[in-house]
C-alpha cells in the first residue's frame, strides 16, 4: 500500500464521483504521460480505474469528448480552444486540466528543400522557385502543429494561407506523401520527424521549441461540465497524469516508456526511433532544440491562461475567428488552475504564482499574455475574418 | 437501425427543389476501414449517383475532392482520413463537401455533436442499401442550408464591419472639417455616388488617407 497523501482523502469526501474514467490518446511520443499511468497504475491511490482507449484521428478525440464516449483525452492545445469556438465543427463548452508536456514537435522538409536551406538558399527563394504550389501537411484545422507551421512560415516571409496549400494527412502517413513526391513539409509529433529521417525521406528543419521555446503542446482535455459534475474525479485524474508527468522525468524512464510505445497498441515503431528525441537528442541537426519536457517540478503542466490565449490570438491572426473572442475571460473558463493548483499542493508540487508567462518566439517577438488585440494584428503576415484563405493584410 | 438524423422533417422540405439541382449526385467512398463502404457502390450506382473511384488513404481523399469535387463524402467515424476532411471543411469554407458518416453505435449525442462539423448526416451501421438514397438527399439539403445560414451569417457581420468603418469615417470628417454628422454622411454619400463605388469602401479609403497623413 502506498503511503496515504496528507492531503488527500480518497476514502471522505474527497473520493472521485465516478471512479471510471475512459481516458482517449493518439498514438504519439507525447501520449506517455497516459500510458505511464495505465501502465504504473497510478490512478488507483487516487480511487481511479482508467481505461486507456486509442484514437485514430483528431476528430475522433472530439465527437467522443462531446459524445461522452471519453471522459477525458490527451489532446492538441488548440484543438479544445477550436471546440469552444465552434472552429470548422461543433461548439462545446471545454476544460483543460493541466498541459501534459512542452515541446517536443517538428518541422520536416524534404531533403531537396533542407539542402537548399544548407546552402543559405531561403525557404522562400525556393518555394517561389518552384513549378508546383507547395504543400505543407500539419494534423488538425486548430490544432498545434497549423499553428507551428503557420507561426514558422510566416518568420520565413512566407504567407501560410496563400504561398503554400495546407493540408492535414496523418502523421504515420506524413513519410510516404513525402517520398511520392506530394508533400514539400510536414509538421507533426515525434516519432514521425526521426522516422522521415531515418527512411532517408526528408529532414527536421526545425524544432518546435525553437519556434516557441517551452511552447505549450498536447493538455489533459475534458468538456468543461465534468470538471462541474465530478470536480473530485477531475482533481484526482490531474493527480494521477501529474504523477506520470513526474516519473518521466527520469531518462531511465523514458527509455523504458520508449520500450512500451514502441508496442503494437501504441505506435508500433521501433523504440531505437522513439526513445533518441523523447531524451533530447536530435542528432546532428537541430543542435539547439530545447527538449521534450514532461515535469520540469510542475512548471510545465500549470494551465497557464497566457497558453490559451496565444492559441486565441493566433486564430484572429488567421482570420479563423472574429476579433471578439479576445474581449471575454475565455481562457480563465477554459483552463482550471484552480483546479490544478489542489492537485498539485496535494502531490507537494510548487505551483506558480502567475497565470502567466512570458515568452520570445522564433520571430523576436514577446508574448506576456497581455494586450491580446494589439499582439493579434501586430504580425506583417496576417489574414481578416472574411478574408480567410484569400488575400494576406 | 440504419439512421437518425436530427432535423429530418425540416431538411425534407427543400429536398427536391435541392435535388433537381444536380443531373447526376457524384459520390465519393472512402473505404480506409475494416467497415464495407466498398459494397455500397453497387446498389448507389443503381440509385442513379455517379459514383466515383473509392479512395483509401488521406492523400487519395485530398486529391479526389480536388479534381473530382464530389457532391457528398461516405465516410466511417473511425477514419484515419477524417482529419483530413477537417482540414478541407475549415479552409475552403466556400466548398466543403457535405459528409455522411458511418458510426458502429446509435448515439444520439454523438450524432449531434458531429452534426454541423462539416458532417451532415450521421448514420449508424447495417447499411441498408436502399435506405441510402433519402439519406443522401437529406445530408445535401442539410448541407444547402447550413451553406445558406453561413452565408447569411458572414453578410450580417460584413454589414456590422461596413457600419464600423463609415462611423469612424463620419468621425474623421467631424472632427477635421467641422461637419455635423449629418454633413459628414452626405459627404461620404456622394463621393460614393460619384465614384461608383460602395459607401464602405469610401469609407476605408478616407480613413486610410486620414491615417497616412496623421
Amino acid at each position: 500500500m502506498s503511503p496515504p497523501y496528507p492531503h488527500a482523502n480518497i476514502n471522505g469526501s474527497d473520493a472521485p464521483e465516478k471512479p471510471n474514467v475512459r481516458l482517449g490518446f493518439v498514438p504519439l511520443t507525447d501520449c506517455a504521460p497516459l500510458v505511464a499511468a495505465k501502465i504504473l497504475g497510478l490512478g488507483r491511490r487516487h480511487g481511479l480505474n482508467i481505461e486507456l482507449v486509442r484514437q485514430p484521428s483528431w476528430a475522433a478525440v472530439r465527437d467522443k469528448l462531446l459524445s461522452g464516449e471519453l471522459d477525458a483525452a490527451q489532446a492538441l492545445y488548440g484543438l479544445v480552444y477550436g471546440v469552444q469556438l465552434g472552429i470548422g465543427g461543433p461548439q462545446a463548452d471545454m476544460a483543460v486540466l493541466m498541459t501534459l508536456n512542452r515541446n517536443g514537435q517538428a518541422i520536416t522538409l524534404s531533403n531537396r528543400l533542407s539542402e537548399g536551406l544548407r546552402q543559405g538558399r531561403s525557404l522562400r527563394t525556393q518555394l517561389a522557385a518552384q513549378t508546383h504550389q507547395p504543400v505543407f501537411a500539419q494534423t488538425f484545422p486548430t490544432g498545434t502543429h497549423a499553428m507551428w507551421l503557420y507561426y514558422w512560415l510566416a518568420a520565413e516571409g512566407l504567407d501560410p494561407l496563400r504561398d503554400v496549400r495546407s493540408v492535414v494527412i496523418p502523421p504515420p502517413q506524413m513519410s510516404d506523401a513525402m517520398a511520392l513526391e506530394q508533400l514539400d513539409g510536414f509538421c507533426a509529433g515525434e516519432p514521425w520527424h526521426a522516422v522521415a529521417e531515418a527512411e532517408n525521406i526528408g529532414r527536421t528543419a526545425v524544432t518546435s521549441g525553437e519556434i516557441w521555446p517551452d511552447h505549450p503542446e498536447k493538455v489533459l482535455a475534458c468538456r468543461r461540465d465534468l470538471v462541474a459534475l465530478y470536480p473530485n474525479t477531475a482533481r484526482a485524474l490531474t493527480m494521477t497524469i501529474l504523477e506520470a508527468c513526474r516519473w518521466l522525468d527520469a531518462p531511465e524512464h523514458r527509455r523504458e516508456m520508449a520500450g512500451w510505445l514502441s508496442g503494437p497498441g501504441y505506435i508500433g515503431r521501433a523504440s531505437n526511433l522513439i526513445a533518441p528525441r523523447m531524451l533530447g537528442d536530435y542528432g546532428r541537426t537541430s543542435a539547439h532544440a530545447l527538449p521534450l519536457r514532461f515535469f520540469a517540478d510542475g512548471e510545465v503542466n500549470h494551465p497557464y491562461l497566457s497558453d490559451g490565449n496565444w492559441f486565441l490570438t493566433q486564430y484572429v491572426r488567421w482570420g479563423m475567428a472574429a476579433s471578439s473572442v479576445l474581449d471575454g475571460h475565455l481562457a480563465a473558463e477554459i483552463n482550471q488552475t484552480a483546479l490544478y493548483r489542489q492537485a498539485a499542493a496535494a502531490l507537494d508540487i510548487a505551483t506558480a504564482d502567475s497565470d502567466t508567462r512570458s515568452s520570445v518566439l522564433i520571430d523576436g517577438r514577446r508574448w506576456d499574455g497581455s494586450n491580446l488585440h494589439a499582439y493579434a494584428r501586430s504580425f506583417p503576415i496576417q489574414h481578416d475574418a472574411h478574408a480567410a484563405g484569400h488575400k494576406a493584410k | 437501425m440504419p439512421l437518425v438524423i436530427p432535423g429530418m422533417r425540416f431538411a425534407h422540405t427543400t429536398v427536391d427543389s435541392i435535388v433537381s439541382c444536380f443531373i447526376m449526385l457524384r459520390i465519393l467512398l472512402v473505404t480506409d476501414t475494416e467497415k464495407p463502404i466498398g459494397e455500397l457502390r453497387d446498389a448507389l450506382s443503381q440509385h442513379g449517383y455517379e459514383v466515383l473511384g473509392d479512395v483509401a488513404s488521406p492523400v487519395a481523399l485530398l486529391a479526389s475532392v480536388e479534381r473530382q469535387r464530389p457532391d457528398v463524402v461516405i465516410i466511417d467515424t473511425e477514419s484515419p482520413s477524417r482529419d483530413t476532411l477537417e482540414q478541407l471543411a475549415v479552409m475552403n469554407g466556400a466548398a466543403p463537401r457535405p459528409v455522411v458518416m458511418f458510426s458502429h453505435d446509435a448515439d444520439q449525442q454523438l450524432i449531434r455533436a458531429a452534426v454541423g462539423a462539416g458532417v451532415t448526416t450521421y448514420m449508424v451501421d447495417g447499411l441498408a442499401p436502399d435506405k441510402l438514397s433519402p439519406i443522401i438527399d437529406v445530408a445535401l439539403a442539410r448541407f444547402a442550408e447550413e451553406t445558406r445560414l453561413r452565408q447569411r451569417l458572414a453578410d450580417v457581420e460584413q454589414q456590422l464591419a461596413d457600419r464600423k468603418l463609415i462611423d469612424r469615417a463620419k468621425g474623421i470628417l467631424m472632427d477635421k472639417r467641422g461637419m455635423s454628422e449629418a454633413e459628414a454622411f452626405e459627404t461620404l454619400r456622394s463621393l460614393a455616388m460619384k465614384q461608383g463605388q460602395k459607401l464602405a469602401d469610401v469609407a476605408r479609403q478616407l480613413i486610410a488617407m486620414a491615417d497616412l497623413l496623421g
